[in-house]
């Protein structure tokens, strides 16, 4: 322990430092005066002074209160020597800074006593402020962290506007983060999808699955996999990433370029709400699944529920939040609290739901993340960005020989390398009917030369395509060519199919009735296509389709 | 198998549901998913959610599948269709034979 004597008399000093020394303190160091004192205090950062009040120049009271304000945080124990035996100076010195007072002539061994205990508490004094230190330097690192964390958040979980205008929300967190998800993301099938998820719990814990989550939704989305197959794979990604206690309840909604058709499957998100344009309840989605990140793959079921909603129904989802907030005689709002809300009027809104939940809570502040997501049934043909559709013409053309037109899946590269040009996606399925339905009639009439009125019975219908199945094994030779041409400018896909066969006489298509098991096929196309007509004596047909 | 059956109202009602594609790779898969039917039903649905293409020899496997069971009066019904696939339904006007939804 390094003492600090600061006396004018030497001999007091002397004695003082003797004293010292036979208690084994030998990191002594004297000052003569208040000013050298300072100096020498400055120089050592003493852990224990002993004082002198009565001195030339500065005093020793006022000298404590500027060691004191020296020595910071930490407890620096200054005991006063003093010869001064008055009540009054006695409790100044306490007054002004002092820890403690020993009189002239002091007591060695009460002295020497209140040393150690004044040690002992510098002792600890220091390290609680080496702790707070450590603490602090903690602190300002995990806020450091939080504020990297915050921004990849804020950057990386967010929607696109456009999309996300469809909706009225409210998302509030409990704590700076959030363990709740709600994202949206337009389809390359037209139409959009949403999830609405909560994490396990709350804070940054529970957000930090929220990254993946996002990534995963938006990617499949563009793709425009189905809500099915989003299931499955968010289900995967979580069973591996999250500890066991951990898991994410979701709902996951695709909505129909109408703007009115739901595909959704909610894993242990409370029941999703519909409610008519005249505020009476149509439907509730409740929870078929077990939240995702739970089970294995092959336990996992995917099945969705689809519902046709009419126009201006609103359909809400809403995380467990809200549900569980308690008012003051300790009632849980629940599930048929939040649908009595929701019902109360035709246009409640996110924003008016939350507040209703604040009052609720009388000032007490949300235990949970809270959630409210409402999307009122419209069009969603805006969000078909017209100036996403490819501007890069093309043609593909390509010469089938058997070996391929053998294989079922033949057209579907085709068929994916067009889908994959923006905007030839939203006519994918018209694409898939028109290219099958021109192929087929290449295979069964052009090449294998079926006839289609073995269609009209039953035993017929499984006949004609057996034929079909031991016509195309059997065929050595004949080749069929699909060519398909892209014009941006005209927004208009050119596709023709030829085959090497003998033609047909295509005045003589039969009338389009129901009850005739063929010639449906092309009255599919009339309908689908812009233009159909034959050329090369019925070997080739060529329709136009636009976007 | 990529068409699935189900036997619902207390064994009254078959659900044939098939996958994203409905053409006519599915001939015999479909028509295997209405025979050997129990007495007891009177209903076929055929559930088109998660079907997103159709060519016309599905419309074919349709009106094949009421020109087998002739003999037993069945109701009819195809649910749950897509906007586009509703679409073709409506061109080959198969409203007329099947309630659809």
């Amino acid at each position: 322990m390094r003492i600090l004597i600061v006396d004018d008399e030497p001999l007091n000093r002397f004695m003082l430092k003797h004293m010292l020394e036979q208690q084994g303190y030998t990191d002594c160091y004297e000052a003569e005066n208040g000013e050298q004192a300072l100096d020498i205090a400055r120089e050592i950062d003493p852990d224990l002074v002993l004082l002198d009040v009565m001195m030339p120049g500065l005093s020793g009271y006022e000298v404590a209160p500027r060691l004191k304000e020296m020595a910071g945080e930490a407890y620096l124990p200054i005991i006063f020597i003093t010869s001064l035996e008055d009540q009054e100076s006695l409790v100044r010195c306490l007054e002004v800074g002092g820890d403690d007072f020993a009189s002239k002539p002091f007591d060695k061994v009460i002295l020497a006593a209140k040393i150690r205990a004044h040690g002992r508490i510098r002792t600890l004094s220091k390290h609680v402020e080496q702790q707070n230190q450590e603490l602090r330097f903690h602190q300002a690192n995990v806020e450091h962290q939080h504020d990297i964390v915050e921004h990849i958040f804020s950057n990386a979980v967010v929607n696109r506007k456009d999309v996300e205008q469809y909706f009225d929300f409210k998302v509030s967190p409990a704590e700076d983060f959030n363990g709740d998800v709600f994202l949206c993301e337009s389809s390359p099938k037209g139409g959009m999808y949403f999830l609405v998820g909560d994490f396990t719990g709350h804070g940054l814990a529970s957000a930090i699955g929220a990254l993946p989550v996002t990534r995963a939704f938006q990617a499949m989305a563009r793709k425009g996999l189905s809500v099915a197959e989003m299931a499955i794979t968010l289900n995967n990604a979580l069973l591996n990433l999250l500890p066991t206690d951990m898991f994410f309840a979701a709902a996951i909604v695709e909505v129909s370029t109408e703007g009115n058709r739901f595909t959704i499957w909610n894993g242990g998100l409370p029941p999703m709400l519909l409610k008519s344009a005249d505020g009476r309840l149509v439907r509730r989605f409740a929870p078929r699944h077990m939240a995702l990140g739970i089970l294995e793959e092959n336990e996992f079921e995917s099945h969705c529920d689809i519902y046709e909603a009419a126009e201006g129904e609103q359909l809400m989802a809403y995380s467990d939040g809200i549900m569980e907030i308690t008012d003051s005689q300790g009632r849980m709002l629940d599930e048929e609290g939040v649908t009595e809300w929701f019902l109360a009027a035709k246009d409640v809104t996110a924003a008016s739901l939350y507040d209703r939940a604040l009052q609720y809570l009388k000032g007490e502040k949300p235990a949970d993340d809270i959630t409210v997501v409402i999307f009122t049934c419209q069009s969603l043909l805006s969000l078909r960005d017209e100036s996403l559709i490819s501007q890069f013409p093309f043609t593909v053309t390509s010469t089938l020989q058997p070996h391929a037109l053998r294989q079922e899946t033949v057209l579907e590269p085709l068929l994916e390398m067009l889908n994959s040009q923006s905007g030839l996606g939203w006519i994918r399925s018209d694409l898939f009917t028109v290219l099958t339905e021109l192929m087929n009639n290449a295979i069964e009439h052009g090449l294998l030369k079926i006839d289609s009125s073995l269609k009209s019975s039953p035993e017929g219908f499984v006949e004609y395509y057996m034929k079909r199945e031991s016509g195309l094994a059997e065929l050595e030779t004949g080749h069929i060519t699909v060519s398909v041409e892209y014009k941006p400018h005209q927004r208009e896909l050119y596709v023709s199919v030829e085959d090497s066969g003998d033609g047909f006489e295509y005045e003589n298509i039969p009338d389009d009735d129901i009850n005739n098991a063929f010639g449906r096929g092309i009255m599919l196309l009339r309908e689908l296509c812009q233009t159909v007509w034959h050329e090369n004596g019925g070997r080739k047909t060529c329709v136009t389709m636009t976007l | 198998m990529s068409i699935g059956t189900k036997v619902t109202d207390e064994g009254k009602r078959l659900i044939i549901k098939l996958d994203e594609k409905f053409d006519f790779g599915k001939v015999q898969d479909f028509r295997l998913a209405y025979l050997d039917l129990s007495e007891d039903i009177n209903h076929i649905e055929v559930d088109l959610s998660d079907t997103e293409y159709m060519d016309s020899s599905a419309l074919g496997m349709l009106l094949n599948m009421q020109k087998s069971l002739n003999e037993r009066q069945f109701s009819y019904s195809i649910t749950h269709c897509r906007p586009q696939v509703a679409r073709i339904l409506k061109i080959s006007r198969f409203d007329k034979k099947f309630e659809i939804s």
